[in-house]
């Protein structure tokens, strides 16, 4: 618990994260928002950047929601042996 | 971490490791029948999207991340109810002075709000903090749904 909390201290009573060290992190986030990305200029506004980020966050749980989904039910449909061998297959072929 | 000169890292794990941690997380489930049970279809889907969640936080290292911390942490201590994300402390914002007017940097401070209750753990976390691991995040994130696909892919029927 002690870790913790000197993490934290270290994170808010070390030296003040200077406006330029922000600016980099958001043009860092911007280059990984495909909506962003594509606009390829560097004036979009740091609000607007959290905020394509917060929608892109929302899409990715969903579509972890939706993939869940179908995962259960074909999980739950197909027998163990060609589960496995489709599973490793799949997956060894990405 | 106090150098203002030190590199953000926010390279991930390769697929692989995110792949092999679901795959463990899948043969778990399975162990435990989930799959051929008459299990209610919800607690099935429950089970495997906590099961992506866990196996992404602990692809991308477990607890040496803020946000895959506080996954870990939601997931051990979860019963059949929604947690949400609590404030513990508070929190150091980027405003040097609360402005009345609009400015800009109030309304970034209002989307960064938005963005401490989507990641997890965000609500103890510096701006600065939380846009480092908001990147990370999202990176491990997105390798976790390409796994997932994947799947989906290989398992559906021709």
């Amino acid at each position: 618990m002690s870790s913790r909390r000197s993490s934290r201290l270290r994170q808010s009573g070390s030296s003040r994260i200077s406006d330029d060290q922000i600016a980099d992190l958001v043009t860092k986030l911007q280059h990984l928002i495909p909506e962003l990305r594509r606009r390829r200029s560097d004036k979009v506004s740091a609000s607007k950047v959290l905020q394509e980020t917060c929608n892109y966050i929302r899409n990715l749980h969903r579509e972890v929601n939706d993939l869940s989904d179908r995962l259960s039910e074909l999980l739950a449909s197909t027998d163990d042996n060609s589960a496995e061998a489709a599973i490793i297959r799949s997956l060894l072929n990405y | 971490m106090a150098s203002a000169d030190k590199p953000i890292n926010t390279d991930v794990p390769e697929k692989d490791v995110f792949a092999l941690h679901f795959l463990q997380s899948l043969s778990n489930l399975r162990r435990q029948n989930t799959f051929n049970s008459p299990e209610k279809t919800n607690d099935r889907v429950k089970k495997i999207k906590k099961a992506a969640y866990v196996s992404m936080a602990r692809a991308a290292g477990g607890t040496s991340r803020l946000w895959s911390r506080a996954l870990l942490r939601r997931a051990a201590k979860e019963t059949n109810k929604v947690v949400r994300f609590s404030r513990r402390k508070k929190r150091v914002t980027w405003l040097r002075r609360r402005s009345n007017r609009r400015d800009p940097v109030e309304e970034e401070e209002k989307e960064a709000e938005r963005l401490r209750n989507l990641v997890p753990g965000g609500g103890a976390m510096e701006t600065s903090k939380l846009i480092e691991e908001t990147a990370y995040y999202i990176k491990c994130l997105s390798m976790q749904v390409k796994v997932m696909q994947c799947l989906v892919d290989g398992l559906s029927p021709k």
